[in-house]
């Protein structure tokens, strides 16, 4: 019998070592970005410490009892070829009874302090302070994030002011996601059709990374996300950055980027949340086009085309990542990026649907020329301000509904030649048909459907367009 | 009593050897066996993906399969892993077990018995053929909706899963219901419900989680078949569904599961320790209490998979509690099993050392459990490889280990030649060690923060050296299964002298020659005692402070059909035929619709013809006398 020369492994190797090797871990690598350990504020703090107060639990637990184990096995090992029979004990109540009671007595000490912890992290605490509400909005494979009341959309990446709480309101587009940052709380599921809410505080300044955590579809392991912690003046000015407008560009090769960003990525990428009013009607034609997008995709044999939500680019130059957290945010990276998004992130959306990348119609100079603009689009200095823009004012009634047009997202699903996107071409429109026709169409799309098109235009226009800005649109629609 | 005059439709099957006897076999001993080697090859199925799946993760930003493989293997992985592995790994000992060890000729219904592996089997290549047919299913083996709706997993993956596992469940239950009839009617006479093996308690217990879980799920799957196939709206917010619902009702079935999976694997080991230890099982009534304790707090705890999901707090307390109590029953059986070996003469051969290691691993298990019944510590372990690691510790340290035990302990009985020691000894230490630096090092992953199911990662979150351990970790569990496999080569070309009672073992398979003759008992044993057999072997242990009181086993009672002839069960091909009927019938809401002229209804032929096909089954089935000669 070889046992004598087996056991000891058994021992040392797998047996005690193990589970504290993560405790050991642990102590030394605090600093890693996703951890657990190592926390940075209050929520996560107080995680951490009921796990390491349940971990010891464990740990003087599993000694007694794989000791115990380990102990009978050594001891009562058969020797030789001994074959007699040792004691038949059948059992013992009162032995019985004690290791029953013990674990129960072990649990009440682990509950008491679980369920308080529940109720206690159950929403902001309400006496410390104002707290700061942000949006999340959860998209196959991105974060969307709005600050209300403030009119700032930006995606991926989230900034908060130190020492405040904040409380993340959050929905879905799509799927289930789950929202974490390991630093700062422990993960919220989104479910879509509902609402979730966490609350959490950074107790110090950082780059906390986050990560979808539910199992979300193809690019699941690439839906990732930045919170960054800064001073309060800090964000506040970041805030205030978010609603200047862009700085002039610079480089030739910007300036030709933005016609081409127009005439590719407009449509589904917002650059101009800085206006107030842009912003608010952001929300809403984001909605319109995923849904457009998801009745058109439910037609099993139907053209599956081209228009989604995408993430907000208003002053994307200032951002560090890009891709949802995936890679930093350097031209090079970006040229890569554009020039095949599936490349770095198998799945993505705009690699399947946008018709730049179906047609295959971006030069190598287009992609150059896109990251140059992206990588100059950042707002003015703050001393450079002058009137807000409320892309309103000023130009003649056509030029005003020309830049209606494009900031209430008609662009994403008309075109103004002739040919037919997710809705019909716009060219000639006028000899088609009269003011009342163009005006009920807008407010009231249900109403006329042209034939071979779906009823998926939102019927929200009525409410976000004043009437002036309804008569420029007309009178630009008359011109095509 | 007059035989109804009605054709017969296929004769029986004449001879015991060759293909078309398997096919027509009701002998509960060789659909264990059929059981068994299905689920053994599936655990290599299964392995593999797993070998993949590490070798994907081995390093970071890796492109070994790209997202899409990985999401399909992952799923397939736990997929194949719950319900092709375990579920009928567990069912081979008990067709090959239970009747053996409560004295019966047969199962109950051993014609249902045939049915249930053939729907099994059919079930399980119906789920694999989606692999062939434009993609496995890739929503994780827990099938989350909304991202199942046809909207956002368009393919026919996610169809295959849901039917596939439909008519796997019709296999669990028809095979549920058969285990509970045996073991409550078909006990040798004397043997009343607590002088049953542990095992067979574990079976009953087992077969009842089964038949009332089952349904549940089947609800969940069919509701998601009607929302792919006919866009009905159960689990679709954009028209009021709830995805919320689905994730109730699979884990109200899911956790139940997790029972069915780990419960025969205690009763095997609850059977391996007391006859290695050469002593009873220490507390017997409470280790069979704390049994079906388990299977029934099991019905309570089902939200505590769900903890992040936002159900508020007073859900998430209640369930943190009922889900911490059931911590106290598991508790009972470990206590209960090391005393057994307290004061014991331990024979270290195989299947003690694999019994002996489920109890090692299973305490890592249950206690990092005890860290996540805690909804606060679960927000960060949610969804994480911590969770990998613990259920890992718990259904591979505790079930496939128990599993192995039983396969060691049993093999003489079944076939006549112990398995190899020295093999056995080297798979198992290299299983240990390799299970433990495949799942160890997840603990620390998961509080680093990596999430579960994700295809790839990045550099520098210090993810790197864990999950590197962890893939050379999976090669050396690879090569101890591939010991096995050796060792099982290596014994059956072997020649060994069968032996009826190698280990002097306490219950009544070992009563009987092995392997036992197709009738099992010439004479149906009269049961005095728990243990009956050990105390006809040691009469003077009876007097001992428990206080047995009665004598050794009497004569075994004459056999009740008398004249010495046997009636065994003849074999049949309807429920081969009828299980052929079940899976065309539930494959018929794939994909395969026709539009009814004149209509908008979409017509599931197929399952018309599987209809056709299963019914001519059960009427010959229904017709077909039990058995050949003057059957009742």
């Amino acid at each position: 019998m070889n046992l004598r020369r087996l056991l000891p492994p058994a021992r040392s190797r797998s047996l005690f070592l193990l589970p504290v090797v993560p405790a050991v871990l642990a102590a030394c690598n605090k600093g890693d970005a996703q951890s657990t350990f190592g926390t940075s504020g209050p929520v996560a703090d107080t995680q951490a410490n009921l796990f390491i107060f349940i971990f010891w639990i464990a740990v003087a637990v599993f000694v007694l009892v794989e000791g115990a184990l380990i102990y009978s096995i050594i001891r009562f090992r058969r020797r030789g070829s001994d074959d007699s029979l040792p004691d038949q004990t059948h059992g013992n109540n009162k032995l019985e009874v004690i290791w029953t009671a013990i674990p129960v007595l072990i649990l009440i000490a682990i509950a008491i302090p679980t369920v308080k912890i529940i109720y206690d992290q159950d929403g902001p605490p309400p006496d410390q302070g104002p707290v700061l509400d942000i949006k999340v909005r959860a998209h196959q494979w991105w974060w969307e994030v709005e600050y209300p009341g403030e009119d700032v959309v930006t995606a991926n990446e989230i900034h908060i002011p130190i020492g405040q709480w904040v409380n993340f309101t959050m929905h879905s587009d799509d799927v289930i996601h789950s929202f974490w940052v390991p630093k700062l709380a422990g993960k919220m599921d989104i479910v879509p059709g509902d609402v979730r809410q966490l609350a959490m505080k950074a107790d110090e300044g950082g780059m906390f990374f986050g990560q979808c955590a539910e199992f979300c579809g193809e690019a699941h392991a690439k839906m990732r996300f930045r919170v960054k912690a800064e001073e309060p003046e800090a964000f506040q000015d970041w805030l205030d950055s978010m609603r200047r407008p862009p700085a002039e560009l610079v480089s030739d090769d910007a300036i030709a980027g933005q016609k081409v960003f127009t005439d590719n990525c407009g449509s589904c990428h917002a650059t101009n949340t800085w206006q107030a009013p842009g912003a608010r009607n952001e929300r809403t034609r984001l909605a319109g086009l995923r849904s457009a997008y998801l009745d058109d995709r439910n037609k099993a044999d139907g053209d599956r085309t081209n228009l989604i939500a995408a993430p907000n680019l208003t002053h994307f130059g200032t951002r560090d990542t890009l891709g949802a957290g995936l890679i930093s945010l350097t031209r090079d990276n970006l040229v890569e990026w554009i020039a095949d998004p599936d490349d770095i992130k198998e799945g993505n959306r705009m690699k399947e649907l946008a018709r730049p990348y179906r047609e295959n119609t971006l030069t190598s100079e287009d992609v150059r020329q896109l990251a140059a603009y992206l990588m100059e689009l950042k707002p003015v200095a703050a001393d450079a301000v002058m009137e807000p823009d409320d892309g309103t004012a000023g130009g003649t009634a056509v030029e005003r509904g020309a830049s209606t047009f494009d900031s209430s997202g008609c662009s994403g699903c008309h075109s103004t030649g002739s040919d037919d996107r997710l809705g019909p071409g716009l060219a000639g429109i006028s000899a088609r048909q009269n003011d009342d026709y163009i005006r009920e169409s807008i407010i009231n799309p249900g109403a006329f459907v042209v034939e071979g098109f779906s009823p998926v235009m939102t019927e929200t226009f009525g409410d976000t367009l004043s009437s002036d800005e309804l008569n420029d649109l007309i009178a630009y629609l008359k011109t095509l | 009593m007059t035989t109804i005059a009605f054709p017969t439709l296929i004769s029986r099957p004449t001879s015991y050897t060759g293909l078309w006897s398997w096919i027509g076999t009701v002998d509960h001993k060789r659909i264990g066996t059929l059981y068994g080697v299905t689920a053994f090859l599936y655990f290599l199925v299964g392995g593999i993906e797993a070998l993949i799946i590490r070798g994907q993760l081995a390093q970071a930003e890796s492109d070994l399969v790209s997202p899409e493989i990985f999401n399909q293997l992952f799923t397939m992985h736990g997929t194949t892993m719950v319900f092709l592995v375990v579920m009928p790994m567990s069912a081979a000992f008990f067709n090959w077990m239970v009747p053996l060890m409560i004295g019966a000729r047969d199962v109950a219904f051993p014609r249902l018995n045939a049915f249930s592996y053939w729907t099994f089997l059919f079930g399980s290549i119906f789920l694999n053929l989606s692999f062939f047919l434009g993609g496995a299913p890739d929503a994780g083996w827990f099938g989350y909706a909304n991202l199942t709706g046809i909207t956002y997993s368009p393919g026919d993956g996610v169809t295959f899963w849901a039917l596939g596992l439909t008519i796997l469940g019709v296999a669990s239950l028809a095979a549920s219901f058969n285990f509970v009839v045996t073991i409550l009617n078909m006990r040798a006479p004397g043997m009343s419900l607590m002088k049953m093996p542990v095992f067979v308690w574990m079976a009953l217990v087992t077969s009842v989680l089964m038949a009332l879980a089952m349904p549940i799920i089947a609800v969940a799957l069919i509701q998601l078949t009607l929302d792919r196939v006919w866009d009905t709206n159960f689990f679709n917010p954009a028209a009021g569904g709830d995805p919320v619902l689905w994730q109730h009702l699979f884990w109200l079935f899911g956790h139940p599961e997790v029972y069915i999976l780990i419960l025969p694997a205690m009763g095997i080991i609850s059977e391996v320790l007391p006859v290695f230890s050469r002593k009873p099982l220490f507390g017997y009534p409470a280790v069979v209490f704390a049994g079906a304790v388990i299977g029934f707090m099991g019905w309570f705890v089902w939200s505590h998979h769900m903890f992040t999901v936002g159900l508020g707090p007073a859900a998430n307390s209640a369930f943190a509690i009922s889900t911490m109590l059931i911590a106290v029953p598991t508790g009972v059986k470990i206590f209960n099993w090391i005393a057994t070996t307290w004061g014991g003469r331990l024979q270290l051969n195989s299947a003690m050392l694999f019994s002996l290691g489920f109890i090692a691993m299973f305490i890592v298990g249950g206690l990092s459990g005890v860290s996540h019944a805690s909804p606060p510590t679960d927000a960060q372990q949610q969804d994480t490889y911590y969770i990998v690691a613990h259920f890992h510790y718990v259904l591979f340290g505790g079930a496939i280990l128990g599993l192995f035990a039983g396969g060691f302990y049993w093999w003489p009985k079944m076939t006549g030649k112990r398995l190899g020691e020295k093999l056995g000894k080297w798979q198992f230490w290299l299983m240990l060690v390799g299970f433990n630096l495949t799942f160890g090092p997840m603990h620390w992953l998961g509080m680093n923060g990596m999430p579960r199911r994700i295809a790839t990662y990045a550099d520098g979150l210090g993810w790197e050296m864990s999950n590197a351990i962890s893939s050379a970790g999976a090669l050396l569990l690879a090569l101890s299964v591939l010991l096995f496999i050796i060792n099982f080569i290596r014994t059956t070309s072997s020649r060994q002298e069968p032996e009826d009672d190698p280990w002097d073992a306490r219950t009544l398979e070992w009563s009987i020659p092995s392997p036992p003759p197709a009738y099992n008992f010439a004479r149906i044993p009269q049961v005095k005692s728990l243990d009956d057999f050990w105390y006809t072997k040691h009469p003077e242990l009876l007097h001992d402070e428990r206080g047995e009181e009665a004598a050794a086993s009497a004569p075994a009672e004459e056999d009740t059909h008398g004249g010495g002839s046997i009636h065994l069960p003849g074999m049949s091909y309807y429920p081969f035929i009828v299980s052929i009927g079940v899976v065309i019938g539930v494959a018929g809401f794939m994909d395969v619709l026709v539009e009814l002229p004149g209509t908008n209804i979409q017509f599931p032929w197929l399952s018309a013809v599987g209809i056709v096909i299963g019914m001519f089954g059960l009427i010959g089935w229904t017709f077909e006398p039990v058995s050949e000669e003057g059957g009742h």
